[in-house]
């Protein structure tokens, strides 16, 4: 309460990181801010508000827990239940669960810009398309037929709402069209809802079959993953090619990185040519977790390396580990309470 | 089968009041109290009694009443909000509330919510520590608070109304009526308490939002006497209440929250010989609704109603030995939103001793078996002395089983519920000292609670279930000071006390979390004549808020005081007119992580006794 936060900064070995630093940074030589240069992690945390956190790690290896009270110890607290954060080209948006808000913060400096908390209600997870954010809304949580969109200016942040009208969780944006889950963590839907946001409007509804908690696009087809399949859909004609791959029970995680497709089930990170007809029988790595409940509770393939966070207890400071793609133990990070999340600028 | 054998005995007990012989005297002042229990098998255990003129003095929650007054210490959402007890370092579910000898804790969710019950409804609330399942069942494993209405045959006639109104537009009412003929005994009361509850935070621009509730209680206790050795009681109370939950975040949409209980206990005493019967039945009902959005209709509930048969014979084999036999069954129905419609039955007996060796040393043992198909049940007892060496030392010795059985949402919430649970079980041993000189009442006791079983709501895949997985081990020390000394028309009252305590996660080997190593009360009373002054204050050391004891999220310590004065200006009836200010230091504090409590504010208070 009264406590300063106090700054941790830890300092390690860096030869590890400068070998392998990213090369997809548009203008390498400049810095865009403190935190340009590496990755965020988010902490949802639980119900008490001091246990959500974002940690940053450089990619020369250096690690910041709790960046955005750092950066901006005067303003509001970000609230918890941090859901994953979205991007555009210069800002950060975190939404809060519990806070039923969204944070905008400048995505290289970490400074605050704006609180965003109209026209929301249970948000979960954003896409920023056509110069304007769209959230996916739980609304009441008992049903889907009141899932909606909240739309935001990001000019002024003022809002608006698009009705969806079925489960809608996780969103990607595409070729300026938005796809949406209809169901992962809530509701038992089994398609992909597809909305324009030109027209503000659902333009179609793909069937799967399934109900999906993963997608990624890559080359014109969006891969779908749900607990036990594995779909691929032609956006050209939002058809589903094929029949689904059969996969083991308690898949998720899709990541798509170099023509291979990476997923998860319990502890175990399994991959697959992007290609392939059938699932592999063997995994590529497996960690040791305690977590009754937060196993690969985040997880990200980038630049050769898989991460993986472990959620941990859910009410202590967990861990984040890193590993090479042919699935050597790299790095052992401690992060914050419930790490659901990495994200790379 | 239970119920033909109980009318067979019923038939029995009529035959044998109606010859009996009585001592009158004696049968008014057992009938006084329903749960006998209480007074007759406590003498190993550290008891803690405030009587209605300490009641009157604090605010009208149990909260605020046992927080400042006792050693448990309270997890309270804001003011008003959701408060749960931890006594001995135990959770919220293993702490008993017991009803005029009727275990009332939530069949949905196992505890009470502390800020449910108003404390003016009772003539005397006891505190008794240590395990007590073997007299009253589930969850007497760090105590149990006991509610108790007297039911007095003696001729009198009293009312008593008492209004206080304070800052953030906080009410409360209460009417009183206790009145007896001899032959009827009336007690009923009538409350209300609301409030804005909107203050503002110490020391930060946030105030509490949408944190209003209210509450109405009507209660009852009715006393017929049938001849000197039949007596008829019926007890009664209902109590309605809304709370809008208060919000952290400004943008959180806000929820509130209903309650709806009621308690119904009739109870027919007989005398006959040396034998005391009494007959109970009782009708219980507990609901709630949770509206998740304030905005929407839409909300969750759960109601259960129990149904209680029990009879109780006490049996004083001689001056020094004394027997006592429960048999009671429990069913309970409970149906929600959220829970599968069901029903269950339990069956329990169980069998008290009590035996004073000498004028110095006496033992007491009980011993309680529950029969249900819902879970298995273990084998409790609890075994006692107490040895009054002199008059200035007595020492008391006590260990026992004790349990806490799966709730409701433990065994049939949908999805999760898991139908294949124990109870979690504690042995648990103290040793108690009390001393007595110059006025002083001290009591210091130290305790040990080992607790397997524990339930914990697990993931399993994206689904919560409970689990039988921990293990903690409790132990600590406690004093209890009293001092009351009179110097001609002063009067001074000095009542303390202080609770040491460690309670430990066996597997991580960590303190629990929102368990104080340290909590401390006072209260300090003056009078002279007509006026009276009073000062309490509260100490609650750090408390941790996350399992692997990460100091730095810790919540500070914090100490709070309240000071009030009175003043009397009835002539023959009383009238009192009394000031409080709550908060006196303006500590900024919270009890639970950015649930701030309110800084300094203002009460006044009106009693009439007429």
């Amino acid at each position: 309460m009264k406590k300063l936060n106090k700054f941790f900064l830890m300092l390690f070995a860096s030869s590890l990181f400068l070998a392998s630093c990213s090369s997809d940074d548009s203008s390498p030589n400049v810095s865009l801010g403190q935190y340009d240069n590496g990755m965020f992690v988010v902490n949802e945390g639980n119900s008490t508000v001091t246990t959500s956190s974002i940690t940053f790690i450089s990619n020369s290896g250096a690690v910041e827990q709790d960046v955005f009270r750092n950066v901006n110890p005067g303003a509001a607290g970000l609230g918890t239940y941090l859901q994953p954060m979205f991007f555009d080209n210069t800002r950060a948006f975190i939404i809060s669960g519990s806070a039923n808000k969204i944070t905008v913060v400048n995505r290289y400096t970490f400074e605050f810009i704006a609180t965003i908390s109209t026209n929301l209600e249970n948000p979960r997870y954003g896409a920023v398309a056509n110069g304007k954010a769209y959230v996916t809304n739980a609304g009441d949580w008992m049903t889907g037929a009141d899932d909606f969109l909240t739309v935001i200016n990001l000019s002024d942040y003022s809002t608006s709402k698009a009705t969806i009208g079925v489960w809608s969780e996780k969103i990607i944006e595409e070729n300026n069209k938005l796809y949406i889950a209809n169901g992962y963590a809530y509701g038992d839907a089994t398609s992909i809802t597809v909305f324009n946001p030109v027209t503000n409007n659902v333009e179609t509804t793909i069937q799967l079959g399934f109900n999906p908690n993963s997608f990624e696009e890559e080359n014109g087809i969006l891969y779908v993953l749900g607990s036990e399949k594995l779909a691929k859909i032609n956006l050209a004609t939002n058809a589903v090619v094929g029949t689904p791959i059969t996969i083991s029970a308690g898949a998720k995680n899709l990541n798509i990185e170099d023509n291979k497709i990476y997923y998860t089930v319990d502890t175990a990170v399994y991959a697959m040519a992007i290609n392939a007809t059938v699932a592999p029988s063997t995994p590529l790595l497996t960690y040791q977790s305690q977590s009754q409940d937060g196993r690969m509770y985040g997880f990200a393939v980038n630049d050769g390396k898989i991460y993986i966070a472990d959620g941990g207890d859910f009410a202590s400071d967990s861990k984040a580990y890193i590993y090479s793609t042919t699935g050597s133990l790299l790095r052992t990070i401690t992060v914050g309470v419930g790490p659901n999340g990495f994200y790379f600028n | 089968m239970i119920f033909r054998k109980l009318y067979l005995f019923l038939f029995f007990c009529i035959c044998q009041s109606a010859l009996a012989q009585h001592d009158s005297i004696h049968n008014l002042k057992v009938v006084e109290i329903s749960d006998l229990q209480l007074k007759d098998y406590s003498d190993s255990q550290s008891v803690l009694k405030l009587q209605d003129s300490i009641i009157n003095k604090n605010q009208s929650s149990l909260t605020s009443l046992l927080n400042y007054n006792s050693v448990i210490y309270f997890k309270e959402n804001g003011l008003g909000m959701v408060s749960s007890p931890s006594f001995r370092g135990t959770t919220a579910q293993q702490t008993a509330v017991v009803w005029n000898g009727i275990n009332i804790n939530s069949q949905l969710n196992g505890q009470t919510d502390f800020n449910t019950i108003t404390t003016r409804d009772f003539n005397s609330i006891a505190v008794r520590a240590g395990g007590g399942s073997s007299i009253y069942g589930s969850s007497a494993i760090g105590g149990s608070i006991h509610l108790n209405n007297t039911i007095s045959f003696k001729e009198h006639f009293s009312n008593t109304l008492r209004l206080n109104y304070g800052s953030f537009n906080t009410f409360g009412g209460n009417y009183k009526i206790d009145a007896s003929d001899g032959k009827f005994s009336v007690q009923m009361s009538v409350s209300r308490n609301s409030s804005d509850n909107d203050y503002e935070y110490v020391d930060s621009d946030g105030k509490n939002l949408n944190g209003q509730y209210h509450n109405t209680s009507l209660n009852a206790a009715v006393g017929y006497k049938i001849n000197d050795a039949n007596f008829l009681k019926l007890y009664s109370q209902v109590f309605e209440g809304e709370r809008h939950f208060s919000l952290i975040f400004p943008s959180e949409i806000p929820t509130k929250y209903q309650d709806l209980n009621s308690r119904n206990l009739l109870e027919w005493d007989s005398f006959f010989g040396k034998f005391v019967s009494k007959v109970k039945v009782a009708a219980l009902s507990e609901k709630y609704k949770y509206f998740g959005n304030v905005k929407s209709d839409n909300y969750t509930f759960g109601q259960v109603r129990t149904y209680i048969g029990k009879y109780d014979l006490a049996f004083d084999a001689s001056d020094a030995i004394k027997l006592n036999a429960v048999v009671d069954f429990t069913q309970n129905k409970g149906e929600g939103s959220d829970i599968k419609n069901e029903q269950r039955n339990i069956g329990s007996a169980s069998l008290l001793f009590k035996h004073q060796l000498t004028q110095k040393i006496g033992y007491d043992l009980s011993f309680r078996k529950e029969f249900t198909n819902n879970y298995k049940s273990p084998f409790l007892f609890s075994l006692g002395t107490k040895w009054a060496a002199t008059d200035f030392y007595t020492l008391k010795l006590n260990g026992s089983k004790n349990f806490r059985v799966p709730t409701f949402n433990d065994l049939y919430w949908q999805p999760g519920g898991n139908e294949d649970l124990k109870p979690e079980s504690s042995y648990q041993a103290e040793i108690g000292n009390e001393f007595r000189f110059a006025g002083f009442k001290v009591t210091l006791t130290g305790y040990y609670i080992d607790i397997k079983d524990m339930l914990r709501w697990i993931p399993n895949g994206s689904v919560w279930s409970p689990q039988n997985t921990d293990k903690v081990r409790t132990y600590g020390g406690e004093a209890l000071v009293n001092w009351s000394k009179s110097f001609g028309k002063h009067h001074f009252m000095l009542n303390g006390t202080y609770a040491y305590t460690v309670s430990e996660d066996m597997e991580k080997k960590k303190q629990l979390i929102y368990v104080p190593y340290h909590k401390a009360t006072s209260s300090l009373s003056y009078s002279w004549n007509k006026l009276a002054v009073d000062y309490q204050c509260l100490y609650n050391g750090e408390v941790f808020t996350r399992s692997d004891n990460n100091s730095r999220y810790n919540i500070d310590a914090y100490f709070v005081s309240n000071a009030s004065v009175s003043y009397d200006f009835g002539k023959k009836d009383s009238w009192i007119v009394g000031f409080q200010v709550l908060n006196l230091l303006n500590e900024n504090y919270a009890s639970v992580e950015s649930r701030f409590l309110p800084g300094r504010n203002f009460n006044m208070y009106l009693t009439l006794n007429f």
